[in-house]
């Protein structure tokens, strides 16, 4: 797990630009057209799974990334 | 979405909600401080929200969604082999449901024998705005995400 610091900023408690503006950095995600990089995953049901396991499941996958509010 | 995902099961298309962080922290939903709560919150939106497409949460720092850039409510399109072949920084089904057409039509000419090689384009894409009904979601939030919406943005 990673720092307090680190899990305080992402986890914003407040929506005021000071907190979520850095965090939006599209233009610097990973280009089209070449393998993405992996991460672990948690199925809401329990277990363990990453993101190429759901990838490589089909022969596309759309990933919708986002939160209840 | 997850009429999309219901439509293109059966064409070889998956598709998940990646649960990422509370982009507007509210009273009933504040931020995260927890993989428990984080654990509720996802329910919720499955139970409450109605999301019928497998939900997997990423780490509470957000390992996975720093990496691909952070937006609140982004859509990727990955191949079988985890490449990237569509990106947006807002979700909209239209633009997905164009995308994955457009992708299955590739599959069928390669099978085809079309001989294709990929290229880059960019291009800007329209959704909706619906502001009533993203109204309606912040306050399921809470009054506070609301206020610092219209604080942030106005309206």
């Amino acid at each position: 797990m990673s720092d307090p610091e680190l899990l305080a900023r992402y986890n914003y408690d407040s929506f005021v630009p000071a907190k979520f503006e850095p965090w939006m950095r599209f233009d610097a995600s990973p280009p089209l057209g070449t393998v993405a990089p992996d991460f672990p995953l948690w199925p809401l049901e329990g277990g363990e799974s990453s993101l190429s396991t759901v990838w490589s499941a089909h022969t596309y996958t759309i990933v919708e990334f986002g939160s209840f509010t | 979405m997850n009429e999309l995902a219901a439509r293109y099961a059966e064409r070889g298309v998956g598709a998940i909600f990646l649960y990422t962080h509370e982009a507007h922290p509210g009273e009933h939903y504040p931020h995260l401080t927890s993989l428990e709560q984080k654990l509720r919150h996802a329910t919720a939106l499955r139970d409450l929200l109605g999301v019928t497409r497998p939900i997997l949460l990423d780490a509470l720092d957000g390992t996975c969604h720093r990496a691909y850039g952070s937006m609140p409510n982004m859509t990727w399109i990955f191949t079988r082999s985890g490449v990237p072949i569509y990106k947006s920084d807002w979700s909209d089904a239209s633009s997905v449901e164009n995308a994955i057409q457009y992708f299955l039509d590739v599959s069928d000419r390669r099978r085809a024998r079309e001989r294709l090689a990929p290229f880059r384009v960019e291009r800007l894409d329209y959704r909706n705005q619906d502001r009533e009904a993203f109204f309606k979601g912040l306050e399921r939030s809470g009054p506070k995400a609301v206020q610092e919406f219209r604080d942030a943005f106005g309206g």
